[in-house]
């Protein structure tokens, strides 16, 4: 059954070719693939939305994230304000957009700083192999052989609380794994054909590696950073509600959610902490059924 | 195999002194010493800073740095892990009173997350397609998307509040309870913790179980007109359950990283709760040994899976 598919897709396929009109650009299979899956396509919707809110937050919302109101406080849903107030009468649906901005800037800014790292490392030391990889290798076992949760605690308490230390944190604990996916990818690229001509060019190491090898790695690489993005705003979600992440002074996802550990606030007041919630989901779940997308369509092995 | 588990467990002794040098390559980076929280602030100004330093070298706190970590580690082996900078309790104590806690609650739910994720997930399996498969799946994004602790507020405010089955949160400590009474504050953070556990395994268990449904053998087995419920059940479950078990292995570690913000969420008095308090107020020797035994922990735990793929699998050489 399966081959049948696939020849009438490969039938198909080449009376695209004899008419002209297959473009021989791999890419534009990817994008297809992707947009041939729902789920990613949702993904994708919902990420870009949530996104756009967050980043025009003073165009929508007409109260500050930090503006407390004495006289509103702990108010529930109403016109004046969306998703009610919080116990100092700040703006929920402001805060939610607000936090956003951070929460979103903190998980895709370790994502990225981390595969910086990573990959670099990955890059050049998985062709290299040798001295550096061993010892790249043993380092990043050593940091993974803290629980992840335990190891940022440890951070956290050594160089103290503030955005821009969080973010230094999750990139300092996230570029192992990143490493590790990057190295492997190489290991099996290394061994190609293609490589070897390379070298017998006198091609440097540097060129070969960075030039010919990282595009071919890309589409892992990809998945990895969008599922570590959502990784990391689980992490600073998690991390704010134990009251050791971003400072409570900024308004984040994770620092919204800390307040329910106040039992009053979560039995009475479902609007301070539920939206914002149900929001993280949304975002993680987007992202994730993006990275999803993505894996399914950078592997050739399935027919899209 | 006797020789591969005695030179794994040798191969550990290196990779743990580096860690416990780092952890106390932490502890000296941080604010403060010994000393500085020996003495109440008060105290202090009347103190002269010759007297605070016959002190520090009474307590070994001049000596140089490899000194220091030598002393450390020795008592370390000698099972002196230090003491709380703020009670002045030995961490051994703060240890033993809340590892029971912990160990409680997070060994329910890795066994129950273990039996639901496994079940769900051959569940899941076995009717492709359909629409039990469908909503697993789907309750299974759901799972790896929602934050823990917000899933554990949600189940406090339903369980607890909206229809009042459980205690709020705590837990009592043995001998003082009946066990019925025990087990109701119990429930319901385990419960919530492991079904958090759960999607991971179920998705894992589903597409292990897919895998080994593919299988030639399960061919044959058909064929030879046994039972469905045989072939999927006994022929098909035992090959898929290698992999389960070592995912299973993996989440060892989880016995103490694992359940930090749920003990928080509910009042857990384990060590998770303790670290968290500790990392707060800059409680350097119960943060560090808290890390340390959990680095432990992995290790050992990584040691069992490899013992455990072999025996379950003969084609893996130990080497």
């Amino acid at each position: 059954m399966a081959r049948d598919a696939l020849n009438r897709k490969m039938d198909r396929l080449l009376l695209l070719e004899e008419q002209g009109r297959l473009s021989g650009n791999p890419t534009n299979r990817t994008l297809r693939k992707i947009a041939a899956n729902p789920l990613a396509i949702i993904g994708l919707v919902l990420f870009l939305i949530l996104l756009l809110a967050c980043m025009a937050a003073p165009l929508i919302s007409t109260y500050g994230p930090n503006a407390i109101d004495l006289r509103n406080r702990l108010s529930p849903p109403s016109r004046a304000h969306l998703l009610g107030t919080d116990q100092i009468g700040r703006d929920i649906f402001s805060r939610i957009l607000y936090g956003g901005r951070i929460s979103i800037f903190v998980g895709l800014g370790s994502a990225l700083g981390a595969a910086l790292i990573g990959v670099s490392l990955g890059t050049y030391a998985g062709y290299r192999r040798g001295a550096l990889d061993a010892l790249v290798m043993k380092v990043s076992e050593i940091m993974m052989s803290f629980p992840q949760i335990i190891l940022v605690s440890i951070l956290v308490t050594i160089v103290g609380q503030s955005l821009w230390n969080l973010l230094l944190i999750f990139i300092l604990t996230g570029w192992p794994s990143m490493y590790r996916m990057a190295r492997s990818q190489m290991l099996s690229i290394r061994e190609m054909e293609y490589i070897q001509a390379l070298q017998a060019f006198g091609i440097g190491s540097f060129t070969i590696s960075f030039k010919h090898m990282l595009v071919n790695a890309v589409g892992p690489i990809f998945v990895n950073i969008t599922l570590s993005t959502a990784m990391f705003i689980l992490q600073e979600a998690a991390l704010s509600f134990l009251g050791l992440g971003v400072p409570l002074e900024q308004a984040t996802w994770g620092n919204i959610l800390n307040v329910a550990q106040d039992l009053n606030i979560l039995r009475g007041a479902w609007w301070v902490w539920l939206p914002v919630g149900l929001v993280i989901t949304l975002f993680v779940m987007a992202i994730n059924f993006i990275g999803d997308g993505l894996r399914d369509a950078a592997d050739p092995t399935q027919v899209g | 195999m006797i020789s591969f588990i005695i030179r794994k467990f040798l191969l550990l002794i290196p990779l743990l002194l580096v860690i416990s040098f780092l952890i106390f390559l932490g502890m000296e980076l941080m604010p403060g010493d010994a000393v500085d929280f020996m003495i109440p602030p008060d105290a202090l100004a009347t103190i002269s800073q010759a007297e605070l330093d016959l002190l520090r070298s009474e307590l070994g706190l001049d000596a140089p740095f490899l000194v220091r970590y030598g002393t450390w580690l020795v008592n370390l082996v000698q099972g002196d892990f230090g003491y709380s900078l703020q009670s002045g309790v030995a961490v051994s104590t703060l240890l033993a009173n809340t590892l029971p806690a912990t160990l409680e609650l997070s060994l329910a739910a890795l066994v129950l997350s273990t039996l639901f994720g496994s079940i769900l997930g051959v569940v899941s399996a076995l009717y492709k397609g359909r629409l039990s498969d469908n909503v697993l799946t789907v309750m299974g994004m759901i799972g790896v998307a929602i934050p823990q602790f917000l899933f554990g507020l949600i189940m406090i405010v339903v369980f607890v509040f909206k229809l009042g089955w459980f205690p709020v949160g705590g837990r009592l400590t043995v001998g003082n309870e009946a066990f019925l009474q025990r087990l109701d504050h119990l429930i319901l953070p385990s419960v919530v913790l492991a079904l958090s556990m759960t999607a991971g395994v179920m998705r894992y268990c589903r597409s292990s179980m897919l895998d080994s449904l593919n299988k030639e053998f399960i061919k044959t087995a058909r064929s030879k007109g046994l039972p469905p419920w045989r072939v999927n059940l006994v022929h098909g479950l035992r090959v898929a359950m290698t992999p389960v078990a070592v995912l299973i292995g993996f989440r060892l570690p989880m016995l103490i990283g694992g359940s930090v913000v749920i003990e928080q969420v509910f009042q857990w008095p384990g060590v998770g709760q303790m670290f968290v308090s500790a990392v707060r107020s800059q409680n350097t020797p119960i943060v560090m040994m808290v890390a340390f035994f959990s680095v432990l922990i992995v290790l050992i735990a990584s040691i069992l899976v490899d013992i455990a793929t072999a025996l379950l699998d003969p084609r893996v050489k130990l080497s």
